[in-house]
């Protein structure tokens, strides 16, 4: 890594002048930006997030999935961009409201799993020893349980269900790998003499994991969200799909898809869930991409420049 | 003990555990260290040096080490302190400089941000006094354009500077016993001479002592007063720089002091100490450690428990197979010369 650092500030003069090196995030950047297909992603990312997240403050979600008996199952046309589903409701309403809320869930998710799992696994990590075997015998534990069943049984016995909730209820079983990840990570890196170094200066240990243990982690960390970022939108998807999901009230990708349960919608009305379905494919591949380049980046070996 | 003496080391023992049981890397040590005094401690790898080291400065893992005996630093028992307790010690009062500058840098902090964290701990200079403090450390350790460097990345700098830098840390607090672990092994000739003068004069600048950990026999000619040899966690042989090597006494520190190749002497071979240093746990606990790598000596010239005992002004030796030793080959040249007369 070193040296491809050094190559890199050798090659560009100002870079000498300046006698900076590129830090960090301009490694990333730099790798995103070289990457045509993940800069393109990116782009398509920021501007759907931008859409879904803007556009519902001129829509009212009331408005949207009101029933309107009189203008069921109709085709696109002006009034309806995306045509209506069987409740007579506009699909494209639903979909940028749809989409917000998959994205919400799956940002939240990520979020609050991803607290969790990094902080289970730099303590595990850098402590070692009871606290790890005390911390890894919890992630098996919580490994074995079968994930999606127990999150159905949840969303069924909850009474109150909200997006909030269910992005509490998934985060609970999806926290393990990042700790995973995360604790193998940090295992190896404080056995390096920098932290050693940072002790026999009188450093207490929480200084020494958030000052340098954490900043070196911290490529390891994003690429990891990133990824699980696209995971979570579809297993929200999915859930929804199998009916699990929210409520008809509150739209999603997966509740639009799943109206594709019916043959004659599958068949015939194609406007209601192939818009979705393709949302949510150049979400997933989008974000994969981006998650691929942070992950050259952050990875020696895999950069290309 | 005199006003100074820094450091006292009383039979320090250091067990690592290795499946259920305990093994003894550091087994009865006992040293002390002056002001203005550079000990080194020379030995093969794996003989404890750096188990001695890293057990003086509370860096072992305490789960899996037992640490047992007195280190009194300033006359203050830093071996039985909690660790907030040793926090103040550590950086303040004794400062490491490591093997690898590479690692032991933070790849992803600036040197400056690198420098103050001691600052930061240890004292209560602003961030501007904490600046000063280290363009002036910088300068001290011998860094050009100082300014500069200290924004600089660890990667940026070479391996020279890397370790100067390394240097400028441990001693950013002025602490009065500085323990070097190899830190010329890393770095190329002329760079180790640098850093060798450079530690010397911050020894009689600041009147710290320093414990100097290295293989390396020339290094300890250089810099050394006192030297302790250590051989499968015991000190075999301690004396002054000058008896040690004109008149090197224990078996071990004549096969290390052979094993240098020099220019004087014609051979064609090198000296090679047979076998290794055993294992942890295959260790012998009892009679002469050596034993074993010097097969040609007869049982009875080893004593039963081998002590260290004072033969000269200074100069102690463990076990008494010193008294017979002879290397075979020079035997066998003697046999030749022999029969040619």
């Amino acid at each position: 890594m070193e040296q491809s650092q050094q190559a890199e500030t050798m090659a560009d003069p100002q870079d000498m002048d300046a006698g900076k090196s590129p830090p960090g995030w301009r490694i990333l950047l730099t790798e995103v930006l070289r990457d045509k297909v993940a800069l393109f992603s990116l782009l398509l990312v920021v501007s759907i997030m931008m859409i879904v997240y803007l556009v519902p403050l001129f829509l009212s979600q009331e408005e949207i999935v009101r029933v309107d008996l009189f203008a069921i199952h109709e085709p696109p046309s002006s009034e309806f961009w995306l045509g209506t589903d069987y409740g007579g409701r506009d699909v494209f309403g639903q979909l940028i409201i749809g989409t917000r809320n998959s994205l919400t869930v799956g940002i939240g998710v990520t979020a609050v799993s991803g607290m969790i799992g990094i902080i289970l696994g730099v303590v595990a990590g850098y402590f070692g020893n009871t606290v790890d075997n005390i911390i890894m015998r919890i992630v098996d534990f919580f490994f074995v349980l079968p994930t999606l069943l127990i999150v159905i049984v949840f969303i069924v016995i909850v009474p109150q269900y909200t997006v909030w909730s269910f992005i509490f209820i998934m985060s609970m079983f999806l926290w393990m790998g990042i700790a995973r990840i995360i604790r193998s990570k940090a295992l190896r890196e404080r056995e390096l003499d920098y932290i050693k170094a940072s002790r026999t200066l009188g450093s207490s240990h929480l200084k020494i994991i958030f000052t340098q243990l954490m900043p070196n982690l911290s490529s390891i960390i994003i690429v990891t969200m990133t990824l699980n970022l696209a995971a979570n939108i579809g297993i929200e998807s999915g859930l929804s799909f199998l009916g699990f999901g929210f409520p008809e009230e509150t739209p999603s990708l997966g509740t639009l898809i799943s109206y594709a349960t019916n043959p004659t919608t599958l068949e015939e009305r194609w406007w209601i869930w192939v818009p979705a379905s393709i949302l949510i494919l150049v979400l997933m591949l989008s974000i994969n991409n981006v998650g691929q380049a942070l992950r050259r980046a952050a990875d020696a070996k895999q950069r290309r420049g | 003990m005199s006003d100074r003496s820094l450091l006292e080391i009383d039979n320090v023992q250091t067990s690592f555990r290795v499946g259920d049981s305990y093994y003894a890397a550091v087994d009865g040590v006992s040293l002390n260290v002056e002001r203005n005094e550079v000990l080194a401690i020379v030995g093969e790898s794996g003989s404890g040096k750096s188990a001695l080291a890293f057990s003086i400065m509370g860096l072992h893992n305490s789960h899996k080490t037992k640490i047992e005996g007195s280190i009194r630093l300033n006359g203050k028992d830093v071996n039985h302190l909690s660790t907030s307790e040793l926090n103040k010690v550590r950086g303040k009062d004794m400062g490491m400089i490591f093997q690898e500058p590479l690692t032991a840098l933070n790849p992803l902090k600036t040197i400056k941000d690198q420098i103050t964290e001691a600052l930061d701990l240890h004292t209560n200079f602003s961030a501007k006094q904490q600046n000063e403090r280290a363009l002036h450390l910088l300068n001290e350790v011998g860094i050009p354009r100082a300014d500069k460097v200290m924004n600089q990345y660890p990667h940026e700098l070479s391996g020279g500077m890397r370790q100067r830098v390394v240097i400028a840390i441990a001693i950013s607090c002025d602490p009065s016993l500085l323990i070097a672990d190899e830190p010329t092994t890393a770095l190329d000739a002329t760079i180790q001479s640098q850093i060798l003068d450079l530690l010397n004069e911050l020894k009689e600048e600041k009147d710290s002592g320093i414990i100097l950990i290295t293989h390396d026999l020339g290094v300890v000619a250089e810099m050394a007063d006192r030297v302790a040899v250590m051989y499968a966690g015991q000190v075999v042989e301690l004396a002054d720089v000058m008896s040690l090597f004109k008149q090197p006494k224990h078996p071990y520190t004549r096969s290390l002091l052979s094993s240098v190749p020099s220019t004087q002497d014609e051979k064609d071979m090198l000296h090679v100490i047979q076998g290794v240093v055993p294992s942890l746990p295959k260790m012998p606990r009892t009679g002469c450690r050596f034993k074993a790598r010097i097969p040609w000596m007869a049982d009875d010239t080893h004593e039963e428990n081998p002590e260290l005992r004072e033969v000269a002004d200074g100069h102690y030796v463990r076990c008494t197979c010193y008294k017979h030793f002879y290397f075979p080959e020079e035997e066998a040249e003697k046999d030749v010369a022999a029969h040619r007369e």
